[in-house]
């Protein structure tokens, strides 16, 4: 697989403080891939880096084989930096077709691009107006509908769905999933489950520190998962999961959730977890093949 | 300097053309401009005839602008330039420094540069608005000359031609001045956290500077030569047409390039 990104023992400091220590990754050609991490664990610097918005205080960073900010990297990297705002003085179109220009695209081509991309955010109708007429959510699908312009390889969004209503966030989703067979989406939220749906790789940020998971894990080490959530607390759920012949270890993550290890057999395992479930009378919400992206994350105990 | 694309540096700069003509600020900018210059136009620059035989006008230019000696200005048939070129070498920096005290902060705090980054690199993005800013000044500095000379030529046609061309000397002159003051206020935008802010600092720089040069420079004669650190250092001579072309268009050139150089260094390692 195509190495895009190589990160190699990137540090970053800010005064006496470190946002960033001794990071070192790599990110391939194709799926999207996340970056979380609680706040000021150091994500946003880690994408103002690799926007070239900051210089590392060390390490090294390679982006396409280019530093990142330089000229050979226009049009091939896009961003939605997080709370950047769009001049409010011009019309969107206007903005945006200055960004196409600046891209290399031909008056026709960038006119043609700036109706697509609005279109792909949902906001056609607002390629005339200012951003100061716009909602809050509008203005970001519009940041992000900047990042679209061209075919760009690399396309980065910082906190693309924070502040957008459920339908929109969900259709910034889906637009992610649709063109992620186009350019590499490297997404930071957080909102583990959108990250979860969308990304195979998961690159986790705490404290500067970076530890890479993959999203819905369903094995490690040789040991099998299944994540139960159930739609109410029931009695010993966790002995009587454990009673089962495949099953080497049960506990509850969080509330009315169960992570279940077990053992291949003869037949299929999450088969005959529901077959108990219902002998048992339990109703299930959710069954997740393998981990949860927060326990993942969160949880020591996994 | 490093990574600067002719096409992106002339879209850059043709954008702050648009920022002014076509955006609400811009045009009531503009409208200020053209209603300061009506009046300079309708008065002075009218009754140049009058007032530069005057024998009150070298007292008044004195009191004005110092001890300048316009007696070459006072031999120029063209009195409408003349009186023209003394109102624009001394108002058009100080307007200057007011047009372009946001080339580059504003969009820093709004975030847009960093949409702009991912497009053009950042010497282009600061010496592309530099060039946007100078280009701005020269529309206006073109207009109001070429006003003056249809005033020269509506009071004697004769003198068209020779207005005419006598103009071209003081439009270059005057862009040349201009010059080092745009690259004042590109260099005040790179760390000042607000337009009103590199407007201020300008301001402290002229006034504070030149106090403690003359402060420094009465104790140590040698100080003087800081002097020359100051965009506009010579515009007294240049108002009597008596500075030589080092000091005219030399020092301004100079302070230009060392001021841009500058600010594109700090640009290009700050963050954004």
């Amino acid at each position: 697989m195509t190495v895009l990104i190589r990160g190699e023992g990137l540090s970053k400091n800010y005064g006496s403080k470190r946002a960033l220590d001794n990071v070192s990754f790599e990110i391939s050609k194709g799926a999207p891939v996340a970056l979380v991490g609680p706040n000021g664990a150091g994500k946003t610097t880690l994408f103002s880096l690799l926007c070239g918005y900051i210089l590392p205080s060390a390490g090294s960073l390679s982006v396409m084989g280019h530093k990142p900010g330089s000229a050979a990297l226009f049009g091939k990297l896009t961003a939605l930096p997080q709370d950047a705002q769009l001049d409010p003085r011009f019309s969107i179109a206007h903005q945006l077709n200055f960004y196409g220009q600046l891209q290399g695209l031909s008056n026709a081509v960038r006119n043609k691009e700036t109706a697509r991309v609005l279109e792909l955010v949902g906001l056609a109708e607002v390629a005339k107006q200012r951003p100061d007429d716009l909602s809050h959510g509008m203005r970001k699908r519009v940041t992000i509908a900047q990042a679209l312009i061209g075919t760009p390889e690399i396309v980065m969004l910082d906190e693309a769905t924070a502040g957008l209503d459920p339908i929109h966030a969900r259709e910034v989703r889906e637009l992610v999933s649709t063109l992620s067979n186009e350019a590499t989406f490297i997404l930071s939220s957080h909102d583990l489950t959108e990250l979860e749906r969308l990304c195979s790789q998961v690159l986790h940020l705490d404290q500067g520190v970076l530890s890479e998971h993959q999203a819905r894990s369903t094995s490690q080490d040789n040991k099998h998962y299944i994540t139960l959530q159930l739609s109410q607390l029931y009695d010993g759920v966790e002995t009587k999961l454990s009673s089962l012949p495949e099953v080497n270890h049960v506990y509850m993550s969080q509330s009315k959730e169960y992570v279940i290890e077990f053992e291949k057999g003869a037949d299929p395992f999450d088969i005959n977890l529901l077959h108990f479930c219902y002998q048992q009378g339990w109703h299930y919400r959710q069954l997740v093949n393998g981990h949860t992206l927060e326990n993942q994350i969160f949880n020591k105990e996994s | 300097m490093t990574q600067l694309h002719p096409k992106r540096l002339a879209q850059i700069a043709q954008f702050e053309l648009v920022r002014l003509f076509l955006t609400k600020r811009g045009l009531l900018a503009v409208a200020a401009f053209a209603i300061c210059w009506l009046l300079i136009l309708r008065y002075p620059i009218a009754q140049s005839v009058s007032l530069i035989s005057s024998p009150d006008f070298a007292d008044f230019a004195r009191q004005m602008f110092g001890a300048i000696g316009i007696s070459k200005l006072l031999d120029w048939p063209e009195s409408e330039l003349a009186v023209y070129w003394l109102i624009a070498l001394f108002s058009f920096p100080g307007f200057c420094l007011f047009l372009c005290s946001d080339q580059t902060v504003g969009d820093k705090q709004r975030g847009t540069l960093r949409f702009l980054s991912l497009r053009a690199t950042r010497s282009e993005i600061i010496i592309g608005r530099f060039l946007g800013q100078l280009l701005i000044l020269t529309v206006l500095l073109f207009v109001t000359l070429m006003a003056t000379v249809s005033m020269l030529a509506y009071r004697e046609p004769s003198l068209f031609v020779s207005g005419l061309s006598r103009s071209v000397v003081l439009l270059l002159h005057l862009v040349i001045t201009v010059m080092p003051f745009i690259a004042l206020m590109s260099f005040l935008n790179t760390f000042a956290r607000s337009a009103r802010l590199s407007f201020v600092l300008a301001i402290l720089f002229f006034a504070a500077g030149n106090i403690i040069i003359g402060l420094l420079s009465w104790q140590w004669p040698i100080f003087e030569v800081l002097n020359y650190l100051f965009p506009g250092y010579q515009i007294d001579l240049m108002a009597g047409q008596r500075a030589g072309l080092m000091l005219g268009v030399g020092l301004p050139l100079l302070q230009t390039a060392v001021l841009l150089v500058v600010a594109e260094r700090i640009f290009a390692r700050s963050s954004l």
